[in-house]
């Protein structure tokens, strides 16, 4: 016996709000702030984590790291403990070699790294890194040039240790900055050197190194300005996509006979991208919880504008139970009409926030998911039951004739 | 005791069997009515009076069954209301009764057809046909040319014409008025109790007309006067 129908009470509850224009707005304010603040959030922590996705995809899915220092806690996330943070464990060519004994059908590229000065006929920069790595390294991480801006050094220039290096994009423009650093020439700490390649621009990842800012040459070369023949590093790169477990267990071994287990970290970019995508998936699910706060402060301000609207219509209220309106018809149509006011603040504040995620998506990765308008648009409708609730029943327990009294 | 007047018949719509109705505030019990037994014909017109504070409003409640009696019992068309539920109440002030105030109680800002047509929003007539009774009903009170006016842009008298319609809009047995021309000038007031004269007369239709107003009361078939809760007169 749903008498009014819905279609009745929805039209009454938009004319009863359209009246009242002004009111309304303000009212969906708190609703519209909460949930573009939850789309904005969410979409942000979202686009993070397909950017991210996207830098490892170029870092390919059949790498394997060895590094030094536990990087990773028991639990799946980053070691944070304070032994894993200071890393004194470095690798040598011999273990190296003891790999490449042990571990078939890979590329193993050493990586080690120092900071150099380094000095073109236009500037001078401290603070450089450099990268030494084998001639395959390039390869293995993607960092070819691409076709006109040179190459990376061969298996030749890496065995002599040839005087050459390529730049990143950063660093070029930099050192270079009107005109081509390719074949150029530079000085690293007091080595002439000539500039074989540059790199496209690869951005940096966030928090870590930016790669446009590293130059790569032979490995030699950089043990000579280090003076040692530390290796930081190693990129190990499978055949196939299916060898990377078996391979992490072979170097694991291999390494295990020289070094604690805590002494090294051995993964791959599916670990490392797990290990992120959930620290941000706690930080944006964390980020939305704060913005859902202004949610129910949203939902608090439509209780109380429902209230005052029931307070301001005891004697419409009272005429209509009088003329025949049974209480649940009264509680639905002042629900209704918190429904809609939340309703109305939810999708204005799905607009916003996903215009603002396109407006930061320009400079920042953000995109909006259907899962999170959905969420916001269906979270936005509950508030207005919730604080519906409460306006409503009082509105519905009115007796008629106080309420037809009523001045 | 009681006159019939040749309008109405001998069937009993309304009685009220010795209907008590206490209030209590804190420690103090107070009787708006005590002991009221009356009985109303059908298409009869009668009208209720008594000084303020006499409870005619408090009769008038429990005749509109907009308030429950302490204890007694009130039976319409032979049925005691007091065992009903609030929704089966509702249903009956929707459609067998028919409210009329002193306030008009139009919804502002709302069209005179909408206001005609708000009872018919908690009745079981289909949607197709309300638009069509709204504008019989504002015809009836002579209205037809201002239906899309709303209170604000009528006169006192007509904003209680078209609450005298919307009263008529679920065609009910009984029109319950209560002060219905409190607020208006004594010509409207005439004109809208010809327009009780009309409906009781022509459509024999039920009238209480509740007033403080002794001259008005005349103008019925039957008054009823109440003071201190009790009956002490009904005559013609």
């Amino acid at each position: 016996m749903l008498k009014p129908s819905i279609n009745d009470l929805f039209k009454s509850s938009i004319r009863s709000i359209l009246k009242n224009k002004g009111r309304t707005v303000l009212t969906s304010l708190g609703i519209i702030i909460g949930v573009a603040s939850v789309i904005l959030l969410t979409s942000i922590g979202n686009g993070l984590q397909i950017y991210i996705s996207q830098q490892f995809e170029n870092l390919g899915a059949n790498t394997v790291f060895l590094a030094p220092g536990k990087i990773f806690s028991d639990k799946g996330g980053f070691n944070n403990s304070s032994s894993g943070r200071f890393i004194s464990t470095y690798f040598s060519y011999t273990d190296v070699s003891n790999l490449k004994r042990a571990v078939k059908n890979v590329t193993i590229s050493p990586v080690s790294i120092a900071t150099v000065k380094v000095k073109s006929n236009k500037t001078t920069k401290t603070d450089v890194s450099i990268v030494g790595s084998g001639y395959q390294y390039a390869a293995s991480a993607n960092y070819l040039p691409s076709p006109g801006n040179g190459r990376y050094f061969t298996k030749e220039e890496e065995d002599k240790k040839a005087d050459v290096v390529v730049l990143g994009y950063g660093i070029a423009n930099d050192l270079f900055p009107s005109t081509s650093a390719l074949g150029k020439k530079i000085i690293v700490q007091t080595k002439n050197m000539k500039i074989i390649g540059v790199l496209d621009k690869k951005g940096g990842s966030f928090g870590g190194p930016d790669v446009d800012q590293y130059i790569f040459t032979p490995i030699g070369n950089v043990f000579d300005f280090t003076g040692n023949q530390h290796i930081n590093e190693m990129l190990i790169k499978t055949q196939t996509k299916e060898q990377v477990p078996q391979v992490k267990d072979e170097v694991t071994k291999v390494m295990l006979k020289k070094f604690d287990k805590d002494a090294f970290t051995v993964f791959d970019s599916s670990q490392l991208l797990s290990s992120i995508n959930s620290i941000i998936g706690m930080l944006t699910v964390g980020l939305s919880g704060i913005a859902a706060i202004s949610l129910i402060v949203g939902g608090i301000g439509i209780m109380n504008i429902m209230l005052v609207t029931v307070s301001e219509r005891t004697k419409e209220i009272g005429l209509r139970k009088a003329i025949g309106a049974y209480p649940r018809a009264i509680l639905i149509q002042f629900l209704i009409e918190a429904i809609i006011l939340s309703i109305i603040g939810g999708t204005v504040g799905i607009a916003i926030g996903w215009l603002g995620s396109i407006g930061i998506n320009s400079f920042f990765p953000a995109k909006v998911t259907l899962s999170s308008i959905t969420i916001a648009f269906s979270v936005s409708a509950f508030v207005g039951v919730i604080f519906g609730v409460v306006p409503a029943r009082k509105a519905s327990k009115l007796s008629p004739i106080e309420a037809l009294r009523y001045e | 005791m009681t006159m019939i007047k040749s309008s109405s018949t001998n069937k009993t719509v309304l009685e009220l069997v010795d209907v008590v109705k206490t209030y209590i505030s804190g420690n103090t019990q107070f009787n708006a009515l005590n002991g009221v037994s009356l009985k109303i014909k059908e298409k009869e017109f009668v009208s209720i009076t008594g000084p303020s504070g006499s409870g005619k409003s408090t009769l008038m409640h429990i005749i509109g069954l907009l308030d429950n009696p302490t204890s007694g019992q009130v039976l319409l068309e032979g049925k005691d209301i007091s065992q009903l539920k609030e929704n089966q109440l509702a249903q009956i002030r929707n459609v067998t009764l028919g409210f009329v105030f002193q306030q008009f109680n139009l919804l502002a800002r709302t069209s005179a057809l909408e206001n005609v047509l708000l009872p018919l929003l908690y009745s079981d007539v289909p949607k197709s046909k309300r638009e069509a009774i709204g504008l019989e009903m504002l015809k009836k009170v002579g209205l037809s040319d201002k239906i899309k006016n709303t209170p604000a842009q009528l006169s006192g008298g007509q904003q209680q014409r078209v609450a005298i319609a919307r009263a008529l809009v679920n065609n009910p047995k009984i029109i319950l008025a209560d002060e219905p021309t409190g607020n208006l000038d004594s010509k409207s007031g005439k004109e809208i109790i010809e327009l009780f004269h009309y409906l009781n007369q022509e459509e024999g239709r039920t009238i209480v007309l509740v007033t403080h107003d002794i001259e008005l009361a005349h103008q019925a078939n039957r008054i009823i006067i109440i003071k201190d809760g009790k009956i002490s007169t009904q005559n013609a």
